[in-house]
């Protein structure tokens, strides 16, 4: 029992981190916009907490928060210059930020240390400190996105031009969605420094990107489950049928490709939009209700 | 010394042309931003490896066999991850579903190579080279600025023939165009056809020059090639040639005059003001909006 657990532990708490990033990466997805700065955030996070650390002796819960907020400072910022872009657009743009910021962590080597990566990071976050900041950061976005931020992040999802004739302030929504995001981010990047010792600036490119904006694509966009799902599953999978894990990068694909064809709304939003229709089916068939909730 | 650098970035950014032709041929036709692209690059330089070394046959065969290989996998991609998608507007759907072709690709041929990186045996190529006006420049890359000269002549011409103003119909409008007796299927399969073909022959060449083929081979030159696009206009054949040329002048200088890792992040702070000065790029093209259209 206890060596089943020794061998789940750092795959629990590998999850657990993938859900913090995609969960960053869903909040932008959900306000309609196709940003992939997620891994930009991670990185600032990881190395502002880490240098913090190792360099200037702070507390390692400060080094948390300093990434939070550095993370928070990156969206807001980020959020400005890309309210003039959309779609593709915005996704090459975010790609080139992320290039930029892994960029700099190589090239400013007297405070990054370069290529050599950080490390000798102090491990203080296990996977109980991971739970407890997956749940808070779950809680967090549940509440938002049941608040009128939510509402609106959906209408302009689905429509921006209905969104802005209904009153819906777009470029304020866009940058509140990219500051939450930012605020993950930096906060996934900074637990992911302090649970595995040691980070390089190559771990933050596009390797990273990828596997997030899968978790994504697979778990729905809609629902805060989606995202949660859908990085349990990817990173569970492999590792449960162990000759696929050589194959990860095949499996990812093919779960990319097969849900944009046959499930474009991730395996959560289908689910829920199916038991939605055939409850509201159900009503009209059956017993017409005065009000239903 | 100057004259040097600028020539040898003109080699450079001819290669970072020809990927990005392919790639601005794509999103000008179906607007599809095609990430799978790097993977059919990779994939075109495997194929000419393996025809040199396991095969034994002389290099342009190969540079023929790995761009035959590009355009049949380029057609295999739209057969898999984008014809399936064609009927929906969204632009997410493609992308998201041209990174899973992409990393397919990618898995496959580190499976069969063992993620090891491989080179062309010596003499491949014969190693000349020629001195002219102080400037050393050796036959391989005179072969490459050739090559990518008669690629971008018969873009040129092919794009004035019946087939080329067929290609514009369907990116302007598919409906309208098969109103008018195109068959937009056939021009899909041109497209990505020629886009994977242009991509497989740069494989070839870039893994000659640098003689080094391998599964990872693709992602630099597909971030390069981000850049390429942007600053020509996505979907301008003009703007991709001008832009490749100029971006590759700019890289060698900056990596000889700043460091590889500055001039990477010159690079990309670069494209990311591009996009916010002119996300529709400097040169005309068939284009779409890259802004927000409302006020």
């Amino acid at each position: 029992m206890i060596s089943l657990l020794h061998a789940f532990l750092p795959l629990a708490e590998l999850a657990m981190i993938q859900c913090l990033l995609a969960l960053s990466q869903y909040t932008v997805l959900r306000a309609g916009v196709f940003s992939v700065a997620t891994a930009g955030y991670a990185c600032l996070g990881a190395y502002s907490a880490a240098v913090l650390v190792t360099q200037y002796g702070v507390s390692p819960y400060m080094g948390i928060a300093a990434a939070a907020l550095v993370g928070l400072i990156a969206g807001i910022v980020l959020s400005i210059p890309l309210a003039l872009l959309r779609g593709t657009f915005q996704a090459i743009a975010t790609t080139a930020f992320g290039e930029v910021v892994c960029a700099m962590a190589l090239y400013a080597e007297p405070i990054t240390q370069g290529a050599m990566g950080i490390n000798g990071i102090p491990k203080v976050v296990g996977p109980l400190g991971l739970l407890v900041a997956l749940v808070l950061v779950t809680i967090l976005i549940v509440t938002i996105s049941r608040s009128g931020i939510g509402r609106a992040f959906d209408a302009i999802r689905q429509d921006e031009t209905v969104a802005v004739s209904l009153g819906v302030n777009v470029r304020k929504y866009h940058a509140f969605a990219f500051a939450i995001s930012g605020t993950i981010g930096g906060l996934a990047g900074a637990l992911l420094a302090f649970n595995t010792y040691s980070i390089v600036p190559e771990q933050f490119g596009y390797i990273m990107v990828v596997p997030v904006l899968a978790a994504v694509v697979l778990g729905g966009r809609v629902s805060v489950a989606g995202p949660i799902i859908g990085a349990t599953i990817l990173t569970i999978l492999p590792e449960l049928a162990r000759p696929l894990a050589a194959q990860r990068f095949f499996l990812q694909g093919g779960i990319l490709i097969f849900v944009m064809v046959y499930l474009p709304d991730g395996i959560v939003d289908t689910v829920l939009n199916r038991i939605k229709v055939s409850r509201s089916a159900r009503h009209l068939v059956l017993q017409p209700q005065p009000r239903s909730s | 010394m100057l004259t040097q650098q600028i020539f040898d970035g003109i080699v450079v950014g001819g290669t970072y042309a020809l990927f990005a032709l392919g790639m601005t041929l794509v999103f000008g036709v179906h607007h599809v931003l095609n990430l799978a692209h790097a993977s059919l690059f990779m994939w075109g330089g495997m194929a000419g490896l393996y025809v040199v070394t396991a095969l034994g046959l002389p290099f342009p065969v190969a540079l023929l066999v790995g761009a035959l290989a590009g355009g049949v996998l380029g057609i295999g991609l739209d057969f898999v991850a984008f014809r399936p998608l064609r009927k929906r507007t969204d632009e997410f759907g493609p992308l998201v579903s041209s990174i899973g072709a992409n990393l397919i690709l990618l898995n496959i041929a580190q499976q069969l190579t063992s993620a090891q990186i491989m080179g062309y045996p010596f003499g491949t190529f014969p190693a000349v080279t020629f001195h002219f006006l102080s400037i050393r420049m050796s036959l391989l890359q005179l072969t490459i600025l050739a090559f990518t000269a008669a690629a971008v002549l018969l873009m040129g011409w092919y794009f004035k023939t019946s087939f080329g103003r067929q290609m514009r119909a369907v990116a302007l409008s598919e409906t309208t165009a098969s109103l008018v007796g195109i068959n937009p299927l056939g021009v899909y399969l041109q497209t990505f056809f020629i886009s994977g073909a242009l991509a497989g022959a740069a494989g070839v060449l870039v893994g000659l020059a640098f003689n080094s083929v391998s599964f990872l081979m693709g992602e630099p030159i597909l971030l390069k090639a981000f850049v390429v696009i942007i600053l020509g206009g996505l979907g301008s054949v003009r703007g991709a040639i001008i832009a490749g040329l100029l971006l590759g002048i700019i890289q060698t200088l900056a990596v000889s005059y700043l460091s590889s890792e500055l001039s990477d992040a010159v690079l990309f702070t670069a494209l990311f003001i591009i996009l916010l000065v002119k996300p529709t790029g400097f040169f005309p093209g068939m284009r779409r909006d890259a802004r927000v259209v409302r006020q």
